[in-house]
Protein backbone atom coordinates (compact mmCIF):
# COMPACT_ATOMS: atom_id res chain seq x y z
CA UNK A 1 0.00 0.00 0.00
CA UNK A 2 1.14 3.83 -1.01
CA UNK A 3 1.41 6.31 1.80
CA UNK A 4 -1.13 7.80 -0.25
CA UNK A 5 -3.97 5.07 0.05
CA UNK A 6 -2.89 4.24 3.39
CA UNK A 7 -4.05 7.74 4.16
CA UNK A 8 -7.33 7.15 2.09
CA UNK A 9 -8.12 3.74 3.78
CA UNK A 10 -7.64 5.56 7.77
CA UNK A 11 -10.13 8.55 6.63
CA UNK A 12 -12.75 5.83 4.90
CA UNK A 13 -12.33 3.55 8.52
CA UNK A 14 -12.90 6.94 10.71
CA UNK A 15 -15.58 7.48 8.62
CA UNK A 16 -17.06 4.11 9.58
CA UNK A 17 -15.78 4.68 13.53
CA UNK A 18 -17.66 7.60 13.88
CA UNK A 19 -20.96 6.68 11.97
CA UNK A 20 -21.08 3.12 14.28
CA UNK A 21 -20.76 5.41 17.33
CA UNK A 22 -23.23 7.60 16.09
CA UNK A 23 -25.36 4.96 15.44
CA UNK A 24 -25.19 4.06 19.20
CA UNK A 25 -24.76 7.17 20.89
CA UNK A 26 -27.87 9.11 19.00
CA UNK A 27 -30.30 6.11 18.25
CA UNK A 28 -32.61 6.59 21.27
CA UNK A 29 -32.48 10.29 20.80
CA UNK A 30 -33.54 9.95 17.19
CA UNK A 31 -35.73 7.40 18.59
CA UNK A 32 -37.67 10.44 20.59
CA UNK A 33 -37.13 12.91 17.94
CA UNK A 34 -38.91 10.86 15.67
CA UNK A 35 -42.03 9.83 17.68
CA UNK A 36 -42.19 13.47 19.06
CA UNK A 37 -43.36 14.67 15.62
CA UNK A 38 -45.82 11.73 14.99
CA UNK A 39 -49.82 12.11 15.00
CA UNK A 40 -51.04 10.91 18.20
CA UNK A 41 -51.89 7.37 18.10
CA UNK A 42 -50.28 6.50 15.28
CA UNK A 43 -46.68 5.79 17.13
CA UNK A 44 -48.50 2.18 17.81
CA UNK A 45 -48.84 1.41 14.21
CA UNK A 46 -47.12 -1.55 12.38
CA UNK A 47 -44.81 -1.93 10.66
CA UNK A 48 -42.10 0.40 12.59
CA UNK A 49 -41.74 3.99 10.71
CA UNK A 50 -37.89 4.58 10.71
CA UNK A 51 -38.41 7.73 8.76
CA UNK A 52 -40.85 10.66 9.67
CA UNK A 53 -43.79 10.25 6.71
CA UNK A 54 -45.74 12.93 8.08
CA UNK A 55 -44.83 15.83 10.47
CA UNK A 56 -46.86 16.77 13.29
CA UNK A 57 -47.04 18.98 15.62
CA UNK A 58 -50.00 17.77 17.86
CA UNK A 59 -47.88 16.49 19.97
CA UNK A 60 -46.08 19.79 21.18
CA UNK A 61 -49.41 21.22 21.11
CA UNK A 62 -50.56 19.71 23.33
CA UNK A 63 -47.80 19.29 25.80
CA UNK A 64 -48.02 22.82 25.98
CA UNK A 65 -51.43 23.77 26.24
CA UNK A 66 -53.32 23.62 29.07
CA UNK A 67 -53.85 20.67 30.27
CA UNK A 68 -49.66 19.78 30.74
CA UNK A 69 -47.87 23.37 30.45
CA UNK A 70 -44.46 21.76 30.23
CA UNK A 71 -43.25 25.18 29.85
CA UNK A 72 -43.78 25.95 33.48
CA UNK A 73 -41.50 22.55 34.60
CA UNK A 74 -38.92 23.85 32.17
CA UNK A 75 -39.06 27.48 33.89
CA UNK A 76 -39.15 25.89 37.40
CA UNK A 77 -36.44 24.00 36.18
CA UNK A 78 -34.64 27.25 34.53
CA UNK A 79 -34.96 29.04 37.74
CA UNK A 80 -33.43 25.96 39.98
CA UNK A 81 -30.68 25.55 38.20
CA UNK A 82 -29.89 29.09 37.78
CA UNK A 83 -29.94 30.07 41.36
CA UNK A 84 -28.40 26.85 41.94
CA UNK A 85 -25.48 27.96 40.01
CA UNK A 86 -24.82 30.91 41.09
CA UNK A 87 -25.21 30.26 44.68
CA UNK A 88 -22.99 27.14 43.97
CA UNK A 89 -20.49 29.10 42.66
CA UNK A 90 -20.47 31.76 45.41
CA UNK A 91 -19.89 29.74 48.38
CA UNK A 92 -17.72 27.28 46.17
CA UNK A 93 -15.10 30.22 45.18
CA UNK A 94 -14.83 31.34 48.97
CA UNK A 95 -13.95 28.22 50.33
CA UNK A 96 -11.65 27.25 47.15
CA UNK A 97 -9.98 30.52 47.86
CA UNK A 98 -9.35 29.78 51.05
CA UNK A 99 -8.12 26.64 50.54
CA UNK A 100 -5.63 27.14 47.73
CA UNK A 101 -4.42 30.46 48.51
CA UNK A 102 -4.82 31.21 51.91
CA UNK A 103 -2.15 30.11 55.16
CA UNK A 104 -4.02 28.54 58.16
CA UNK A 105 -4.11 25.16 60.18
CA UNK A 106 -6.65 22.84 58.98
CA UNK A 107 -6.11 22.92 55.34
CA UNK A 108 -5.74 18.83 54.59
CA UNK A 109 -9.11 18.62 56.54
CA UNK A 110 -11.14 21.16 55.12
CA UNK A 111 -10.82 19.68 52.23
CA UNK A 112 -11.26 16.42 53.02
CA UNK A 113 -14.00 17.52 54.94
CA UNK A 114 -15.56 18.92 51.44
CA UNK A 115 -14.57 15.96 49.25
CA UNK A 116 -15.84 13.30 51.32
CA UNK A 117 -19.61 14.72 51.17
CA UNK A 118 -19.20 14.15 47.68
CA UNK A 119 -19.07 10.36 47.98
CA UNK A 120 -22.05 9.95 49.95
CA UNK A 121 -25.17 8.26 48.59
CA UNK A 122 -28.19 10.83 48.08
CA UNK A 123 -30.13 7.83 49.48
CA UNK A 124 -28.56 8.04 53.10
CA UNK A 125 -29.88 11.68 53.47
CA UNK A 126 -33.02 11.76 51.52
CA UNK A 127 -35.31 10.70 54.09
CA UNK A 128 -33.78 13.30 56.58
CA UNK A 129 -33.58 16.24 53.85
CA UNK A 130 -37.37 15.76 53.43
CA UNK A 131 -37.66 15.94 57.35
CA UNK A 132 -35.79 19.26 57.46
CA UNK A 133 -37.26 21.07 54.34
CA UNK A 134 -40.35 19.97 55.88
CA UNK A 135 -39.13 21.45 59.33
CA UNK A 136 -38.63 24.87 57.32
CA UNK A 137 -41.66 24.69 55.66
CA UNK A 138 -39.94 24.67 52.39
CA UNK A 139 -42.19 21.48 51.13
CA UNK A 140 -43.91 21.77 47.19
CA UNK A 141 -41.50 24.84 46.35
CA UNK A 142 -38.29 25.66 44.60
CA UNK A 143 -36.63 27.26 47.62
CA UNK A 144 -36.84 23.90 49.30
CA UNK A 145 -35.04 22.60 46.29
CA UNK A 146 -32.41 25.53 45.61
CA UNK A 147 -31.19 24.95 49.25
CA UNK A 148 -29.95 21.27 49.20
CA UNK A 149 -28.78 21.58 45.17
CA UNK A 150 -26.77 24.30 46.46
CA UNK A 151 -24.66 22.28 48.45
CA UNK A 152 -24.98 19.68 46.41
CA UNK A 153 -22.90 21.40 43.82
CA UNK A 154 -20.32 22.18 46.57
CA UNK A 155 -17.83 19.67 46.76
CA UNK A 156 -17.21 19.44 42.80
CA UNK A 157 -17.53 23.21 42.38
CA UNK A 158 -14.58 23.37 45.41
CA UNK A 159 -12.26 20.92 43.81
CA UNK A 160 -12.70 22.63 40.55
CA UNK A 161 -11.97 26.26 41.54
CA UNK A 162 -9.73 25.40 43.93
CA UNK A 163 -7.28 23.31 41.30
CA UNK A 164 -7.70 26.46 38.78
CA UNK A 165 -6.89 29.09 41.97
CA UNK A 166 -4.03 26.84 43.27
CA UNK A 167 -2.18 26.88 39.45
CA UNK A 168 -2.06 31.08 39.60
CA UNK A 169 1.22 33.28 40.31
CA UNK A 170 1.55 34.30 43.80
CA UNK A 171 3.07 37.40 42.69
CA UNK A 172 -0.32 39.13 42.10
CA UNK A 173 -1.82 38.33 45.27
CA UNK A 174 1.54 39.49 47.22
CA UNK A 175 1.22 42.56 45.35
CA UNK A 176 -2.07 43.94 46.04
CA UNK A 177 -1.09 42.89 49.69
CA UNK A 178 1.75 44.99 50.04
CA UNK A 179 -0.98 47.31 48.23
CA UNK A 180 -3.04 46.84 51.82
CA UNK A 181 -6.15 45.81 49.69
CA UNK A 182 -8.42 43.88 51.90
CA UNK A 183 -8.61 39.69 51.93
CA UNK A 184 -12.33 40.23 50.35
CA UNK A 185 -11.61 43.03 47.73
CA UNK A 186 -8.24 40.71 46.41
CA UNK A 187 -11.08 37.55 45.93
CA UNK A 188 -13.51 39.32 44.53
CA UNK A 189 -11.42 41.98 42.03
CA UNK A 190 -8.52 40.05 41.43
CA UNK A 191 -8.68 36.30 41.92
CA UNK A 192 -12.19 35.67 40.74
CA UNK A 193 -11.83 37.55 37.43
CA UNK A 194 -8.52 35.12 36.77
CA UNK A 195 -9.87 31.98 37.32
CA UNK A 196 -12.98 32.69 35.20
CA UNK A 197 -12.33 29.43 33.13
CA UNK A 198 -12.56 27.40 36.17
CA UNK A 199 -15.49 28.81 37.26
CA UNK A 200 -16.98 28.31 33.91
CA UNK A 201 -16.69 24.69 33.77
CA UNK A 202 -17.93 24.57 37.59
CA UNK A 203 -20.71 26.66 36.44
CA UNK A 204 -22.14 24.85 33.73
CA UNK A 205 -21.54 21.35 35.35
CA UNK A 206 -23.54 22.70 38.58
CA UNK A 207 -26.64 23.83 36.46
CA UNK A 208 -26.76 20.39 34.39
CA UNK A 209 -26.48 18.52 37.62
CA UNK A 210 -29.08 20.91 39.30
CA UNK A 211 -31.42 20.29 36.18
CA UNK A 212 -31.18 16.33 35.97
CA UNK A 213 -31.50 15.79 39.90
CA UNK A 214 -34.47 13.51 40.42
CA UNK A 215 -35.02 11.82 43.27
CA UNK A 216 -34.80 15.26 45.73
CA UNK A 217 -37.15 17.18 43.31
CA UNK A 218 -39.46 14.57 42.98
CA UNK A 219 -39.13 13.92 46.71
CA UNK A 220 -39.87 17.65 47.52
CA UNK A 221 -42.24 18.36 44.83
CA UNK A 222 -44.80 16.49 46.61
CA UNK A 223 -46.86 16.00 43.68
CA UNK A 224 -47.84 19.51 43.02
CA UNK A 225 -47.42 20.92 39.39
CA UNK A 226 -46.08 24.12 39.82
CA UNK A 227 -43.46 22.85 42.39
CA UNK A 228 -42.38 20.41 39.31
CA UNK A 229 -38.70 20.65 37.92
CA UNK A 230 -38.44 19.47 34.08
CA UNK A 231 -37.36 15.85 35.09
CA UNK A 232 -39.86 15.21 37.56
CA UNK A 233 -42.56 16.05 35.18
CA UNK A 234 -41.58 13.90 32.30
CA UNK A 235 -41.62 11.47 34.20
CA UNK A 236 -44.92 11.96 35.57
CA UNK A 237 -45.91 11.75 32.24
CA UNK A 238 -43.93 8.42 31.37
CA UNK A 239 -46.04 6.93 34.54
CA UNK A 240 -49.72 8.26 33.22
CA UNK A 241 -49.87 8.34 29.74
CA UNK A 242 -48.10 4.58 28.56
CA UNK A 243 -50.15 5.18 25.80
CA UNK A 244 -49.23 8.28 24.71
CA UNK A 245 -45.59 8.07 23.55
CA UNK A 246 -45.86 10.90 21.20
CA UNK A 247 -47.13 13.34 24.11
CA UNK A 248 -44.18 12.32 26.25
CA UNK A 249 -41.86 11.99 23.51
CA UNK A 250 -42.96 16.10 23.00
CA UNK A 251 -41.99 16.47 26.17
CA UNK A 252 -38.39 14.96 26.60
CA UNK A 253 -37.78 16.75 22.62
CA UNK A 254 -38.29 19.77 25.19
CA UNK A 255 -36.38 19.25 28.15
CA UNK A 256 -33.13 17.80 26.55
CA UNK A 257 -33.15 21.06 23.96
CA UNK A 258 -31.49 23.63 26.57
CA UNK A 259 -28.92 20.87 27.94
CA UNK A 260 -27.59 19.69 24.90
CA UNK A 261 -27.09 23.15 23.34
CA UNK A 262 -25.42 24.06 26.51
CA UNK A 263 -23.15 21.08 26.25
CA UNK A 264 -22.26 21.33 22.21
CA UNK A 265 -21.70 25.05 22.82
CA UNK A 266 -19.37 24.57 25.84
CA UNK A 267 -18.01 21.34 25.11
CA UNK A 268 -14.53 21.84 25.44
CA UNK A 269 -14.85 23.25 28.60
CA UNK A 270 -17.27 21.16 30.11
CA UNK A 271 -14.82 18.04 29.18
CA UNK A 272 -11.51 20.16 30.54
CA UNK A 273 -13.60 20.55 33.94
CA UNK A 274 -14.85 17.31 34.28
CA UNK A 275 -11.49 15.34 33.55
CA UNK A 276 -10.05 17.86 35.97
CA UNK A 277 -11.72 16.83 38.99
CA UNK A 278 -12.82 13.10 37.74
CA UNK A 279 -16.28 14.06 38.31
CA UNK A 280 -19.62 11.92 39.31
CA UNK A 281 -22.22 11.15 36.72
CA UNK B 1 -9.04 55.90 58.26
CA UNK B 2 -7.55 52.54 59.93
CA UNK B 3 -8.23 49.07 58.21
CA UNK B 4 -9.45 46.27 60.33
CA UNK B 5 -6.58 43.66 60.10
CA UNK B 6 -7.36 40.14 60.24
CA UNK B 7 -4.68 37.70 60.44
CA UNK B 8 -5.12 35.08 57.55
CA UNK B 9 -6.43 32.19 59.27
CA UNK B 10 -9.27 34.16 60.70
CA UNK B 11 -10.50 35.11 57.00
CA UNK B 12 -9.64 31.74 55.46
CA UNK B 13 -12.26 30.64 58.41
CA UNK B 14 -15.04 33.05 57.42
CA UNK B 15 -14.77 32.12 53.79
CA UNK B 16 -15.13 28.47 54.48
CA UNK B 17 -18.05 29.03 56.85
CA UNK B 18 -21.19 29.09 54.81
CA UNK B 19 -19.58 25.57 52.78
CA UNK B 20 -19.06 23.89 55.60
CA UNK B 21 -22.65 25.19 57.43
CA UNK B 22 -24.10 24.12 54.15
CA UNK B 23 -22.30 20.39 54.16
CA UNK B 24 -23.19 20.22 58.10
CA UNK B 25 -26.92 20.93 57.54
CA UNK B 26 -27.28 18.85 54.08
CA UNK B 27 -24.92 15.64 54.16
CA UNK B 28 -23.15 14.78 57.60
CA UNK B 29 -26.48 15.66 60.04
CA UNK B 30 -28.67 13.70 57.43
CA UNK B 31 -26.24 10.62 57.73
CA UNK B 32 -26.31 11.22 61.17
CA UNK B 33 -30.25 10.91 61.52
CA UNK B 34 -30.55 8.18 58.77
CA UNK B 35 -27.48 5.73 61.61
CA UNK B 36 -30.24 6.99 64.27
CA UNK B 37 -33.75 6.25 62.33
CA UNK B 38 -32.34 2.83 61.59
CA UNK B 39 -31.90 1.91 65.25
CA UNK B 40 -36.30 2.92 65.34
CA UNK B 41 -39.17 0.94 64.83
CA UNK B 42 -40.65 3.79 62.81
CA UNK B 43 -44.22 2.89 61.03
CA UNK B 44 -45.85 6.23 59.37
CA UNK B 45 -43.78 7.90 62.12
CA UNK B 46 -40.70 10.02 62.67
CA UNK B 47 -40.59 10.68 66.31
CA UNK B 48 -38.29 8.94 68.03
CA UNK B 49 -39.68 7.61 71.39
CA UNK B 50 -38.06 5.47 73.90
CA UNK B 51 -40.49 2.94 73.31
CA UNK B 52 -39.90 2.50 69.64
CA UNK B 53 -36.07 2.20 70.06
CA UNK B 54 -34.60 -0.93 68.79
CA UNK B 55 -31.19 -1.12 68.73
CA UNK B 56 -30.11 -3.64 65.66
CA UNK B 57 -33.73 -5.31 65.26
CA UNK B 58 -34.03 -3.65 61.56
CA UNK B 59 -30.57 -4.87 60.42
CA UNK B 60 -32.02 -8.24 61.40
CA UNK B 61 -35.19 -8.25 60.15
CA UNK B 62 -33.22 -6.73 56.91
CA UNK B 63 -30.62 -9.22 56.68
CA UNK B 64 -33.29 -12.20 57.50
CA UNK B 65 -35.25 -11.26 54.27
CA UNK B 66 -34.73 -12.99 50.85
CA UNK B 67 -35.65 -9.33 49.46
CA UNK B 68 -32.68 -7.94 50.90
CA UNK B 69 -30.39 -10.67 49.73
CA UNK B 70 -32.13 -10.10 46.14
CA UNK B 71 -31.47 -6.14 46.22
CA UNK B 72 -27.53 -6.78 47.26
CA UNK B 73 -27.12 -9.41 44.60
CA UNK B 74 -28.47 -7.47 41.96
CA UNK B 75 -27.15 -3.65 42.82
CA UNK B 76 -23.32 -6.13 43.19
CA UNK B 77 -24.33 -7.95 39.74
CA UNK B 78 -25.01 -4.60 38.23
CA UNK B 79 -22.03 -2.85 39.42
CA UNK B 80 -19.54 -5.52 38.79
CA UNK B 81 -21.32 -5.81 34.85
CA UNK B 82 -21.37 -2.38 34.25
CA UNK B 83 -18.46 -0.55 35.67
CA UNK B 84 -16.56 -3.53 33.73
CA UNK B 85 -18.04 -3.01 30.64
CA UNK B 86 -18.12 0.63 30.82
CA UNK B 87 -14.33 0.73 31.50
CA UNK B 88 -13.83 -1.31 28.09
CA UNK B 89 -16.25 0.50 25.86
CA UNK B 90 -15.17 3.94 27.09
CA UNK B 91 -11.80 3.20 26.42
CA UNK B 92 -12.73 2.13 22.95
CA UNK B 93 -14.86 5.61 22.68
CA UNK B 94 -11.97 7.89 24.33
CA UNK B 95 -9.09 5.97 21.70
CA UNK B 96 -11.14 5.91 18.76
CA UNK B 97 -11.33 9.99 19.30
CA UNK B 98 -7.10 10.13 19.12
CA UNK B 99 -7.37 7.35 16.40
CA UNK B 100 -9.71 8.56 13.60
CA UNK B 101 -8.74 11.38 10.79
CA UNK B 102 -8.22 14.31 12.70
CA UNK B 103 -11.09 16.29 10.79
CA UNK B 104 -13.70 14.15 12.52
CA UNK B 105 -12.21 14.71 16.24
CA UNK B 106 -14.51 16.87 16.85
CA UNK B 107 -17.59 15.46 15.85
CA UNK B 108 -16.62 12.01 17.14
CA UNK B 109 -16.26 13.99 20.82
CA UNK B 110 -19.53 15.98 20.42
CA UNK B 111 -20.59 12.99 19.60
CA UNK B 112 -19.57 11.16 22.84
CA UNK B 113 -20.59 13.51 25.61
CA UNK B 114 -24.09 14.19 24.60
CA UNK B 115 -25.44 11.17 26.21
CA UNK B 116 -23.91 11.93 29.64
CA UNK B 117 -26.05 15.75 29.18
CA UNK B 118 -29.32 13.83 29.47
CA UNK B 119 -30.61 13.36 32.68
CA UNK B 120 -30.59 9.53 34.52
CA UNK B 121 -34.82 9.71 34.74
CA UNK B 122 -35.24 11.01 30.92
CA UNK B 123 -32.90 8.22 30.25
CA UNK B 124 -35.04 5.75 31.32
CA UNK B 125 -38.09 7.23 29.97
CA UNK B 126 -36.50 6.85 26.65
CA UNK B 127 -35.40 3.34 27.23
CA UNK B 128 -38.69 2.81 28.04
CA UNK B 129 -39.91 3.62 24.99
CA UNK B 130 -37.28 2.07 22.95
CA UNK B 131 -38.34 -1.37 24.99
CA UNK B 132 -42.01 -1.56 24.26
CA UNK B 133 -42.96 -4.96 23.63
CA UNK B 134 -45.49 -3.86 20.66
CA UNK B 135 -43.71 -0.92 19.09
CA UNK B 136 -40.50 -0.55 20.55
CA UNK B 137 -37.54 -0.32 18.30
CA UNK B 138 -34.91 -2.81 19.93
CA UNK B 139 -37.67 -5.74 19.86
CA UNK B 140 -38.18 -4.62 15.74
CA UNK B 141 -34.28 -4.90 15.11
CA UNK B 142 -34.08 -8.19 17.11
CA UNK B 143 -36.82 -9.22 14.72
CA UNK B 144 -35.43 -8.09 11.72
CA UNK B 145 -32.17 -8.85 12.44
CA UNK B 146 -33.60 -12.37 12.40
CA UNK B 147 -32.60 -12.68 16.18
CA UNK B 148 -35.50 -13.81 17.79
CA UNK B 149 -39.23 -14.70 16.18
CA UNK B 150 -40.90 -12.26 18.01
CA UNK B 151 -40.14 -9.15 20.05
CA UNK B 152 -38.47 -10.46 23.52
CA UNK B 153 -40.40 -8.96 26.69
CA UNK B 154 -37.80 -6.85 27.76
CA UNK B 155 -38.69 -5.60 30.92
CA UNK B 156 -41.53 -8.06 31.57
CA UNK B 157 -39.19 -11.22 31.81
CA UNK B 158 -37.29 -11.71 35.23
CA UNK B 159 -33.86 -12.21 33.24
CA UNK B 160 -34.17 -9.83 30.80
CA UNK B 161 -34.85 -7.10 32.59
CA UNK B 162 -31.75 -7.33 34.33
CA UNK B 163 -29.51 -7.15 31.31
CA UNK B 164 -32.11 -4.12 29.76
CA UNK B 165 -31.60 -1.90 32.97
CA UNK B 166 -27.52 -2.90 31.97
CA UNK B 167 -27.88 -1.86 28.63
CA UNK B 168 -29.90 1.34 29.30
CA UNK B 169 -27.62 2.60 31.98
CA UNK B 170 -24.59 1.77 29.60
CA UNK B 171 -25.93 4.52 27.39
CA UNK B 172 -24.75 6.84 29.76
CA UNK B 173 -22.36 5.14 31.44
CA UNK B 174 -19.80 4.78 28.75
CA UNK B 175 -20.23 8.19 27.74
CA UNK B 176 -19.28 9.64 31.08
CA UNK B 177 -16.49 6.98 31.12
CA UNK B 178 -15.05 7.92 28.21
CA UNK B 179 -15.02 11.59 29.07
CA UNK B 180 -12.92 10.99 32.03
CA UNK B 181 -10.70 8.43 29.72
CA UNK B 182 -10.20 10.85 27.35
CA UNK B 183 -9.29 13.81 29.50
CA UNK B 184 -6.22 10.66 31.11
CA UNK B 185 -5.49 10.75 27.13
CA UNK B 186 -5.03 14.12 26.85
CA UNK B 187 -1.80 14.22 29.32
CA UNK B 188 -0.17 11.63 27.18
CA UNK B 189 2.56 12.94 24.96
CA UNK B 190 1.16 13.28 21.20
CA UNK B 191 3.28 11.47 19.75
CA UNK B 192 2.90 8.56 21.85
CA UNK B 193 -0.74 8.42 21.25
CA UNK B 194 -0.24 9.06 17.61
CA UNK B 195 1.54 5.80 18.03
CA UNK B 196 -1.47 4.36 18.18
CA UNK B 197 -2.05 5.01 14.71
CA UNK B 198 0.53 2.15 14.03
CA UNK B 199 -1.09 -0.48 12.73
CA UNK B 200 -1.40 -4.02 14.31
CA UNK B 201 0.64 -6.14 16.71
CA UNK B 202 2.84 -2.83 16.95
CA UNK B 203 0.36 -0.59 18.33
CA UNK B 204 -1.40 -2.88 20.38
CA UNK B 205 1.82 -3.51 22.53
CA UNK B 206 2.12 0.12 22.73
CA UNK B 207 -0.93 0.50 24.02
CA UNK B 208 -0.67 -2.15 26.92
CA UNK B 209 3.13 -1.08 27.23
CA UNK B 210 3.11 2.46 27.32
CA UNK B 211 -0.12 4.51 27.12
CA UNK B 212 -1.74 1.97 30.23
CA UNK B 213 0.56 2.55 32.78
CA UNK B 214 0.50 6.57 31.94
CA UNK B 215 -3.02 6.81 32.54
CA UNK B 216 -3.58 4.28 35.33
CA UNK B 217 -4.32 6.95 37.75
CA UNK B 218 -7.04 8.21 35.55
CA UNK B 219 -8.39 4.50 35.03
CA UNK B 220 -8.39 4.47 38.73
CA UNK B 221 -10.11 7.57 39.27
CA UNK B 222 -12.30 6.16 37.11
CA UNK B 223 -13.35 3.07 38.20
CA UNK B 224 -13.69 4.41 41.44
CA UNK B 225 -16.38 7.05 40.44
CA UNK B 226 -17.82 4.58 38.77
CA UNK B 227 -18.33 1.73 41.00
CA UNK B 228 -19.71 4.88 43.47
CA UNK B 229 -22.27 5.80 40.80
CA UNK B 230 -23.22 2.00 39.92
CA UNK B 231 -23.41 0.70 43.53
CA UNK B 232 -25.96 3.88 44.56
CA UNK B 233 -27.76 3.70 40.64
CA UNK B 234 -31.40 4.59 41.53
CA UNK B 235 -32.82 7.13 39.07
CA UNK B 236 -32.37 4.60 35.81
CA UNK B 237 -34.05 1.85 37.83
CA UNK B 238 -36.78 3.62 39.20
CA UNK B 239 -37.76 5.37 36.08
CA UNK B 240 -37.44 1.92 33.69
CA UNK B 241 -38.80 -1.24 35.74
CA UNK B 242 -39.39 0.37 39.23
CA UNK B 243 -37.47 -2.56 40.13
CA UNK B 244 -39.75 -4.96 38.59
CA UNK B 245 -40.99 -7.68 37.61
CA UNK B 246 -41.40 -8.53 41.03
CA UNK B 247 -38.27 -7.13 42.59
CA UNK B 248 -35.89 -8.39 40.57
CA UNK B 249 -34.28 -5.11 39.79
CA UNK B 250 -34.81 -3.57 42.97
CA UNK B 251 -31.49 -2.19 43.79
CA UNK B 252 -30.39 -1.29 47.65
CA UNK B 253 -31.36 2.38 46.89
CA UNK B 254 -34.84 1.52 45.35
CA UNK B 255 -35.89 -0.09 47.58
CA UNK B 256 -34.73 2.18 50.86
CA UNK B 257 -36.74 4.35 48.68
CA UNK B 258 -39.53 2.43 48.67
CA UNK B 259 -39.90 1.79 52.37
CA UNK B 260 -39.05 5.73 53.36
CA UNK B 261 -41.80 6.71 50.67
CA UNK B 262 -44.09 4.52 49.92
CA UNK B 263 -44.66 1.76 53.33
CA UNK B 264 -43.62 5.03 55.21
CA UNK B 265 -41.53 2.66 57.68
CA UNK B 266 -38.10 5.01 57.66
CA UNK B 267 -36.28 2.84 60.51
CA UNK B 268 -36.46 0.03 57.37
CA UNK B 269 -35.18 2.48 54.92
CA UNK B 270 -32.63 3.86 57.10
CA UNK B 271 -30.94 0.74 57.50
CA UNK B 272 -31.28 -0.35 53.73
CA UNK B 273 -29.12 2.83 53.37
CA UNK B 274 -26.82 2.58 55.81
CA UNK B 275 -26.00 -0.98 53.67
CA UNK B 276 -25.30 1.01 50.46
CA UNK B 277 -23.57 3.74 52.19
CA UNK B 278 -21.52 1.19 53.67
CA UNK B 279 -20.95 -0.88 50.32
CA UNK B 280 -19.92 2.99 48.75
CA UNK B 281 -17.62 3.40 51.33
CA UNK B 282 -15.71 -0.06 51.32
CA UNK B 283 -15.16 0.37 47.72
CA UNK B 284 -13.79 4.21 48.23
CA UNK B 285 -11.22 2.73 50.78
CA UNK B 286 -10.56 0.07 48.50
CA UNK B 287 -9.83 1.98 45.48
CA UNK B 288 -8.29 5.34 46.97
CA UNK B 289 -5.32 3.18 48.91
CA UNK B 290 -4.40 2.33 45.20
CA UNK B 291 -5.19 5.64 43.80
CA UNK B 292 -2.90 7.63 46.79
CA UNK B 293 0.31 6.73 45.60
CA UNK B 294 -0.64 8.44 41.94
CA UNK B 295 -2.10 11.61 43.74
CA UNK B 296 -0.97 14.99 44.21
CA UNK B 297 -2.56 17.88 44.41
CA UNK B 298 -0.23 21.23 43.06
CA UNK B 299 -0.23 23.73 45.68
CA UNK B 300 -1.38 22.25 48.75
CA UNK B 301 1.19 20.81 50.20
CA UNK B 302 1.05 17.73 52.38
CA UNK B 303 0.25 19.22 55.64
Amino acid sequence: MTKLQRQRLHVALSVVVTLIVAFFALLPLYWILLTSFKAPGTEFRLPIRYWPAEISLEPYRTILGPDFQVQRAIRNSLVVSTVTTIGALLVASLAAYAIARLRFHYKWSSLLFVQVASMLPPIIVIAPTFLIIRGMGLLGGLPGLIIPNIVYSIPLSTWLIASYFAGLPFELEDAAKVDGSPPLRIYWQIMLPLAAPGLFAAGVIAFLGSWGEFMLAFTISMGLPEAQTIPVAVQGYTMAMQRQWTWVSAAIVLSLAPVILLVMFFQKRVVQGLTLGSAKY
Amino acid sequence: MRKLELPERTIAILFLVPAIVGLLVFYYYPIAHTLVLSMFDLDHTTDLTAERFVGLANYVQVFQSKQFWGSIGFTLFFTVVTVGLELVVGMMLALSTYWVWHRLTGVLRAIIIIPWAIPGIIQASIWRWMFNTDVGIIGDLFVRLGLTEQPPLFLADPNLAKWSVIVAYLWKGASVSAIFLMGGLALVPRDLTDAAKVDGARGWRRFWTITVPMITPTILVTLLFRTMASLQVFDVIYGLTNGGPGTTTETLSSFSYKYYFKFVQYGRGSAYAVVTFLLVLIASIVYIRRVQPHFRFKGLGSE
